[in-house]
């Protein structure tokens, strides 16, 4: 089932006189369930195109659909609403907040939601043991090595349980071995709790665990890999 | 509940897990309000001390063109002839006799009253506290203290005290609600005298304390007690008492309208510190914010977690200085002295309910325009920026 509906996807912006273009008429359709890597040079329209999925960014022409919902027709506090709803976002850089512990940066979204104390508590830890750091919970971020930081990050994306993970080189501050078991976190994620993780990477490695692998060029859909089990 | 309410605790911990910012901008907020809350004291007091209220009935009797104690010389039997002007209850002469004539903080005035008059001159409301009256009357050098005076040079029922020259024992302590009254010692008017004799003063008062009847007729009353020693070797100038304080203590009274303008400075100052606090902090936070954004935290959500961060810091602030503010005023029982009056530095709760008011709606003001250009910032160029 299409979760996620790319329709001539454009967005255009100005930096001075010069218009930039990152990405430009792109048509794609990812499944409810997949797990898709988003590869190819820098300014080919990754993060762009990872920014219009998440709706922090929009499209200046075309239509996107998730969910059955056109997001690019939302207005800005609507399109807060659906974000914190529908979307777990894993930066590069983890971006913890520095002055809450663990838990309370992994708390931060559902403060969004009308939960009781308990409720947000029992759901915050259910979130720390599936990446496995609930023994870090009190922890400040710069207590925490760089991959526990980002298991950190990636607890706070899937707490509100999102319909779609958006991860942007989950890995590329991470030495081999944290990144790798980052990428079998996110792998379990997918396979054991069917969520769809749309990644962007630069690393080859980490396609491995993908199930469909697009290439981007100049804001171009130009490769198309789909791995069958 | 809410998320505007649900967000609280974050911005709680924002602030007291940035101790070093925090701390300088509230200490700053604090010693700013600490600054607004002893000076609204001062004028506070000046007001209670001068501004003649409808109800008052007492009129002071000075030596005209006199203005210090030491100059003021009226004969005793001046008050015979006030007390059968129509309208006037009582007369109480009184002798005062100060440490320093000029403007001080610490002045101890002594006003020597007869005997049988005391419950006369004490004004309005008032207790002996410790000690006993009848030991004041059974003993000439004894001195009933004001509490405040007693308060700040730490004299209790059964000491002995000596200032400006003079030895007295501490028969009682008296509170009242009267300023004046509660920065005096009162002594026998004939021991005043003695001990203040520069050669031939005997018989001579200071002034004269007049009662009157009706509170309508306090000026009337005045004109007719100067009209009457008029042409007499000793011509008095009669007024109300808190005018006659005001008087006195015009120069003191400029002044402290003067500092108003510091309380206004230091409410510029809370505005400032608190502005700048949250500037910088939304420069540190660029990044912290757009993660929030990204999150599905709201435009608007987030200008109130600045502006509330705006408010705690000038509530924790305001709370600090008024309340340090008002603990010293307390404690401290200042008196401003000039000419033997005194101008009590006192503040109820008025002054630091206003100085907190004040800061907390400078705090909120403060995040208002940082609040609204994050609220408008997007998502992406924030990212960029950082």
């Amino acid at each position: 089932m299409t979760l996620i509906e790319c329709r001539a996807l454009t967005r255009t912006y100005r930096r001075g006189s010069e218009k930039i273009t990152p990405l430009q008429n792109l048509n794609l359709d990812i499944d409810s369930g997949g797990f898709v890597a988003l590869m190819g040079p820098s300014g080919s329209g990754k993060t762009t195109l990872l920014n219009l999925l998440a709706g922090i960014d929009r499209p200046t022409e075309g239509t996107l659909t998730v969910a059955g919902e056109a997001i690019q027709n939302l207005s800005r506090g609507a399109l807060s609403h659906w974000r914190s709803k529908h979307v777990g976002y894993i930066f590069q850089l983890y971006n913890l907040i520095p002055v809450l512990t663990a838990y309370e940066n992994v708390e931060l979204p559902l403060l969004l939601q009308p939960l009781t104390r308990r409720q947000r508590h029992e759901r915050v830890s259910t979130a720390l043991e599936s990446v496995g750091i609930s023994d870090r919970y009190a922890h400040y971020p710069r207590q925490l090595s760089g991959g526990q930081e980002q298991r950190v990050a990636i607890a706070r994306a899937i707490v509100t349980e999102p319909t779609i993970l958006l991860a942007d080189e989950p890995t590329g501050d991470l030495d081999r071995e944290s990144a790798t078991a980052v990428m079998e976190l996110l792998s379990r994620l997918n396979s054991e709790q069917g969520r769809t993780i749309v990644m962007v990477t630069h690393d080859p490695r980490t396609t491995e665990w993908a199930d469909t692998v697009l290439h981007l060029e100049k804001g171009q859909l130009v490769e198309q890999t789909v791995r069958t089990a | 509940m809410n998320q505007f309410l649900r967000v609280l605790p974050t911005v709680v911990r924002q602030i007291v897990r940035s101790p070093i910012r925090s701390g300088l901008t509230i200490v700053g907020i604090g010693v700013a309000m600490f600054l607004f809350v002893a000076v609204e004291a001062m004028r506070e007091g000046v007001h209670t001390a001068t501004q003649v209220q409808a109800g008052d009935t007492t009129l002071v009797v000075y030596r005209e063109n006199r203005f210090c104690p030491f100059s003021s010389r009226l004969p005793q039997f001046y008050g015979d002839r006030m007390e059968r002007i129509d309208g006037v209850t009582s007369v109480v002469p009184m002798q005062i006799h100060v440490s320093n004539c000029r403007a001080s903080l610490d002045v101890v005035t002594f006003r020597g009253v007869p005997q049988d008059d005391f419950d006369v001159a004490v004004t309005g409301d008032a207790d002996i506290v410790g000690g006993d009256l009848g030991d004041w009357q059974s003993r000439g050098d004894a001195a009933i203290v004001g509490e405040a005076l007693a308060a700040r040079r730490g004299i209790r029922v059964g000491d002995r005290f000596a200032a400006a020259g003079i030895t007295v024992f501490v028969a009682g302590i008296l509170q009242t609600d009267h300023p004046q009254d509660r920065n005096i010692a009162w002594v026998h008017l004939p021991f005043l005298q003695e001990a203040a004799r520069r050669g031939g003063t005997g018989g001579l008062v200071t002034q004269f304390n007049v009662s009157v009847d009706d509170p309508t007729r306090l000026e009337s009353i005045a004109g007719e007690i100067d009209e009457l020693f008029a042409h007499d070797e000793h011509p008095t100038a009669t007024r109300p008492e808190r005018a006659f304080v005001g008087r006195a203590a015009r120069d003191i009274v400029e002044l402290v309208d003067f500092a108003g303008l510091l309380a206004w400075g230091a409410l510029a100052a809370v505005f400032a510190l608190i502005a700048n606090a949250i500037i910088l902090a939304m420069r540190d936070r660029v990044r912290d914010h757009a993660v929030l954004q990204t999150l599905g935290y709201t435009g608007p959500l987030i200008g109130w977690m600045v502006v509330l961060e705006g408010a705690i810091m000038g509530l924790a602030g305001g709370l600090l200085g008024a309340l340090a503010a008002l603990a010293t005023v307390r404690l401290g029982h200042f008196s401003l002295t000039m000419e033997g009056l005194n101008i009590e530095i006192a503040s109820n709760w008025t002054a630091p309910a206003w100085g907190v008011s004040a800061a907390l709606t400078l705090g909120l003001l403060a995040g208002v325009v940082p609040a609204i250009r994050l609220a408008r910032r997007d998502i992406a160029a924030c990212f960029r920026a950082v």
